[in-house]
């Protein structure tokens, strides 16, 4: 059953993508991501142009946050300012995200900057994951306690103006960490066709040190400002926004976010934790490998913006 | 069969000595709905010929002009990168070309690239990349800024768009059903463009093209594609803002759908 996508001016196979929606969307709910770096790359590949996928991917992330954050909104597990604060960041960001790549495009390094920032973001996080997490199997195998959690938090954090009181995550410390989390976050969404859940949850565990519970449910609501943001201006600047597209996705992503969710209740926290390092390094190393290897065509199309 | 009725009548009035060529296609608007998987049009022709000379049919079907930016890929320290990409125009968006036998046969180089006919003849040039300078004393001589490479980079284009379906080229896809009655068959890939189509049917005799007929063949998204795809390039901001918050709305609802408590 063909579908042809009014935007992306291609025929999809519906079932396939509505399909693809659900694995991803069962991984994301499991593991608590967007899963946009997992699904713009899979999109690229099944023949979707880069820009309209990375463009619709906006909406994806953001209707399935907006699914996710609802559950996390009921257990009282977000914390509204510090979500607020990131997401001003975020707002910047994807402005210029969006000018970035729509320069990017022109130069024709559009690809590059994809490539390397899926390999350098995706292989240094993962690798990262999968250090900690295999340690903290290993640790438990053997019937070592885990690493007593180190609280103590760095004195730039402390040392930075402009500080406010952060009451849910109980801490009181300069806006600026955030802000400029929340716009690398906003700019690397608009490039990498992601929601950025992958930088954004590490860092606010380890650099601003928030609590565990309040980290996914703040960093959803931050995604979602941002994407909904880049989403328009995407459609606004480039015209590259598939809603059909973008609706195939939703129908699949929203089953298999709350299958997921279900689902990752049945793991411990450590061997998720390493099969999604492992899933991420995979898309960052599949990603960057493009860069080494010979292309057996050496000329290129590049879609659109011609003028 | 009307057609060929129609055929038949159209021969039976035919006294002038000059050949003449006529043609129809089975469909002139092709709609692109949401389940356009490509579509098959079937062009039929006569010849009308008093004399018994053989004579050469070629079809040329070029869909609407469409800038090609394309890039190439080249190792800096052991990376592959994109060079600057370049843009051509004059390329057609979609291009068949179709003749009773191959067209090297049926006429000379010079014939064949005045017509752009066949895919190697197509009038696609790189103007931003040129320009005219005097050279051994002879004034306005078109030079490229690609240089040798010029024609590697015109060939790519041509291959990729082959490669993508939208363009071919076929020395057998004119054949005569009956004497002087031939058919050709276009067919449109998923990925061909929007717009009007015009295809050149033209009836050569010792090389040199004796008789021209033009048709116009539309393809027209349709439909909710249509209205989206107007929507989204007539008023993106409003395009925009409605797709995300229908977004917002469906990640919404499903939440409330699968809430537990």
């Amino acid at each position: 059953m063909d579908i042809y996508l009014p935007i992306a001016e291609v025929a999809v196979n519906a079932p396939l993508i509505v399909a693809l929606g659900a694995l991803v969307g069962f991984i994301s709910g499991m593991f608590g991501i967007g899963g946009g770096f997992l699904m713009t790359p899979l999109l690229v590949f099944f023949g979707i142009p880069a820009p309209v996928a990375v463009s619709s991917m906006a909406l994806h992330v953001a209707g399935s946050s907006m699914s996710s954050v609802m559950a996390y909104g009921r257990r009282r597990a977000v914390d509204l300012r510090m979500g607020g604060v990131l997401a001003a960041g975020g707002l910047v960001g994807a402005v210029v995200g969006v000018e970035l790549f729509r320069v990017l495009r022109l130069l024709g390094q559009a690809d590059l900057v994809v490539a390397l920032s899926y390999l350098v973001f995706l292989s240094v996080i993962g690798g990262l994951m999968l250090t900690e997490s295999l340690g903290a199997i290993v640790r438990r195998r053997r019937g070592e306690p885990a690493l007593a959690h180190r609280d103590r938090r760095p004195i730039w954090l402390y040392g930075l103006p402009l500080k406010l009181r952060f009451p849910r995550s109980r801490l009181y410390i300069s806006v600026i960490p955030p802000l400029v989390l929340g716009a690398f976050v906003g700019v690397l969404s608009a490039i990498m066709g992601v929601g950025g859940g992958f930088i954004l949850v590490p860092a606010m565990i380890y650099v601003l040190r928030m609590p565990a519970g309040m980290v996914v449910g703040t960093s959803l609501l931050q995604i979602i400002v941002t994407t909904a943001l880049t989403g328009v201006l995407q459609a606004g600047r480039n015209q590259t926004v598939d809603v059909v597209l973008a609706t195939l996705l939703l129908i699949g992503g929203v089953v298999g976010a709350q299958l997921g969710a279900r689902a990752s209740s049945r793991f411990r926290a450590e061997e998720l934790r390493a099969v999604l390092a492992l899933i991420v390094l995979l898309v960052g190393l599949r990603m960057g490998l493009g860069l080494f290897l010979t292309p057996s065509e050496p000329f290129v199309l590049m879609s659109g913006m011609v003028g | 069969m009307t057609l060929l009725a129609a055929l038949a009548l159209a021969t039976a009035p035919v006294t002038s000595t000059a050949p003449v060529i006529s043609a129809a296609l089975t469909d002139t608007n092709v709609r692109v709905s949401s389940d356009f998987s490509g579509a098959r049009i079937i062009l039929y022709g006569a010849v009308f010929d008093p004399s018994t000379w053989p004579s050469d049919v070629v079809v040329l079907v070029r869909g609407p002009e469409q800038p090609v930016r394309i890039t190439r890929r080249h190792k800096v320290a052991g990376l592959w990168l994109n060079s600057p990409p370049v843009v051509f125009r004059g390329a057609p968006g979609f291009y068949r070309a179709a003749s009773n036998r191959p067209l090297a046969d049926i006429a000379n180089f010079g014939t064949l690239r005045r017509l752009g006919a066949g895919m190697d003849h197509l009038p696609i040039s790189a103007p931003a990349e040129q320009r005219t300078e005097t050279r051994y004393g002879v004034r306005d001589v078109v030079v490229s800024r690609l240089g040798a490479d010029y024609y590697v980079w015109r060939r790519a284009v041509v291959r990729l768009k082959q490669n993508a379906g939208l363009y071919d080229e076929d020395e057998r896809g004119v054949r005569f059903v009956d004497r002087g009655l031939f058919r050709a068959e276009i067919s449109l890939p998923a990925g061909a463009p929007t717009g009007v189509y015009r295809a050149d049917i033209l009836l050569f005799k010792d090389g040199r093209p004796v008789a021209v007929r033009s048709r116009t063949l539309t393809v027209e998204k349709v439909g909710l594609e249509r209205a989206l795809y107007v929507w989204a390039h007539v008023r993106p901001w409003s395009y925009g803002l409605a797709s995300m918050v229908f977004a917002l709305a469906a990640g919404w609802a499903a939440s409330a759908a699968f809430r537990r408590d």
